[in-house]
């Protein structure tokens, strides 16, 4: 039979062990802890020598259903799902580093993301050095012995910036380090980041995955490419090889944060994937239709959007993103605040919110909101102008939604 | 001929040498799409199932990762 497309294998995908009942629709086992018939049963389970889940904080079967559709979707060796996105990278990172390791990251980063690299782990011993990512030399510079991962997404917003993953992940490999690509705004569908020499990808799947924003959750998937003999954190796992990274993850990190996903939480992801590509596409494609209406009016100076053929992320979007679509958001730019709150004002559809790719179409000022604890230069440097706006552009009809940008500017 | 290993950190008897594949169903492991397996303290990957042999003497283990994949 013929590789299966992306929808097909989400729908398809077989649990682990099959449900007792055949239920179509794999339930959610809302339980903390599972019985097992003798005591030799609990010691082979905590030692790994039966297939048995033990708790809920390490391992859950609807949980484990939803982690492995992502695995199979990303051509994983394991996948984790986590209590929210902040938690898969935080994971991924103490997974990683150490007191005295540094990152290089990319300074156009999500707000906690850029927190958690810039205070919390600092705090910890811990340097990140943010770079400008689309700068190749810039990167390559900032590497030392010490380094020991290079952190980005591949579309940084409110600014819609691309990462050259293909490029990046060579710059990477070539200091001695691994590459850990936050997708969550491209999710599998649009990129598929082992084909980039990406080794562990990460996903928000509060986004696009959960169905629209149902829900908070993260997950991490180690895509088998990277040596784990190179990090010596994880050396009481080298036995293991390619399982190492997971491991040690699963049976120390991840377990003694307290970063499990709730099954329930699992079950609404998993629900959102079988229609993830459905979505996408539409979301896709009107983000296009209203980035080119807004690229027509003269009280847009900026639109950034990398579906646009004169946008600068164009050209890598098309080597990079699979299905030749970019995704539901873009970002423009009007004369400044006041007109942006007028404009976001005006909408009648559109709903003022932080969350992106969600099923309802959402705006935000970001200057006074994501970015609000960055003064006026910090934001200027990180391309953040005061009359920049954020749209996640939803499923609602393309002609409705056009409709309300049209009359909001109206009123401008 | 039948040979001696050690399974689990229990001694075992196999029939002749065999692959890990073939192990894995002479001694109706449990699950074994999701199993994961060591040999002489050596992950064995999946892909290398059916190449690898088991030799008199060798220590098996049969592991689980629970959680999607492996």
């Amino acid at each position: 039979m013929k590789d299966l497309e992306f929808s097909t294998k989400v729908l398809h995908a077989k649990p682990n062990k099959d449900d007792s009942q055949r239920a179509i629709r794999y339930p959610i086992y809302a339980t903390a802890a599972f019985d097992y018939a003798t005591s030799q049963d609990i010691e082979d389970a905590f030692t790994m020598k039966k297939p048995a889940h033990s708790y809920s904080r390490i391992t859950n079967p609807t949980v484990e259903f939803f982690e492995k559709k992502i695995n199979i979707l990303e051509d994983g060796v394991a996948t984790v799902a986590m209590a929210s996105g902040m938690a898969a990278i935080t994971n991924t990172i103490f997974n990683l580093v150490a007191a005295g390791d540094n990152i290089v990251a990319s300074k156009y980063l999500f707000g906690n993301s850029y927190s958690f690299f810039k205070n919390t782990l600092a705090n910890l011993g811990i340097e990140v050095r943010f770079v400008d990512h689309t700068d190749l030399a810039e990167v390559e510079a900032a590497f030392d012995e010490n380094t020991k991962l290079l952190f980005v997404e591949t579309i940084a917003n409110p600014q819609i910036i691309l990462a050259d993953l293909d490029k990046l992940s060579a710059i990477a490999h070539d200091k001695g380090a691994v590459f850990v690509l936050d997708s969550t705004l491209t999710t599998p569908y649009l990129v598929h980041a082992k084909d980039h020499g990406v080794d562990i990808v990460i996903h928000s799947t509060t986004k696009y995955i959960s169905g629209g924003g149902t829900s908070v959750g993260g997950v991490v998937t180690d895509l088998g490419t990277a040596d784990w003999t190179k990090f010596p954190i994880l050396s009481k796992f080298h036995g293991l090889g390619s399982m190492a990274f997971t491991a040690r993850l699963r049976k120390e990190v991840y377990r003694n944060l307290g970063s499990a996903l709730s099954p329930n939480t699992a079950y609404l992801h998993t629900l959102g994937l079988e229609t993830l590509a459905l979505r996408l596409k539409q979301s896709s494609q009107t983000a296009l239709e209203v980035a080119k209406y807004l690229q027509k009016s003269d009280l847009v100076s900026k639109v950034n959007y990398a579906g646009l053929e004169t946008d600068k992320n164009h050209a890598v979007a098309k080597r990079t993103f699979s299905k030749e679509l970019y995704g539901g958001l873009l970002s423009f730019e009007l004369q400044n605040k006041e007109t942006a709150y007028k404009f976001m004002d005006s909408l009648e559809l559109v709903r003022r919110a932080t969350n992106l790719n969600d099923n309802t179409s959402l705006i935000i000022h970001p200057a006074s909101t994501i970015f609000c604890e960055y003064d006026a230069e910090e934001r200027a440097k990180l391309g953040v102008s005061e009359g920049l706006i954020r749209l996640s552009v939803g499923l609602e009809e393309a002609s409705d939604l056009l409709a309300d940008v049209e009359q909001a500017l109206s009123n401008l | 001929m039948s040979i001696q290993v050690n399974i689990n950190g229990n001694k075992d008897t196999i029939t002749q040498e065999l692959t890990v594949a073939q192990l894995l169903t002479e001694k109706e492991v449990e699950s074994p799409e999701m199993v994961s397996v060591e040999l002489n303290g050596e992950f064995v990957e999946r892909k290398s199932f059916s190449d690898t042999v088991i030799k008199a003497g060798d220590e098996i283990e049969f592991l689980y990762f629970m959680g999607g994949g492996a």
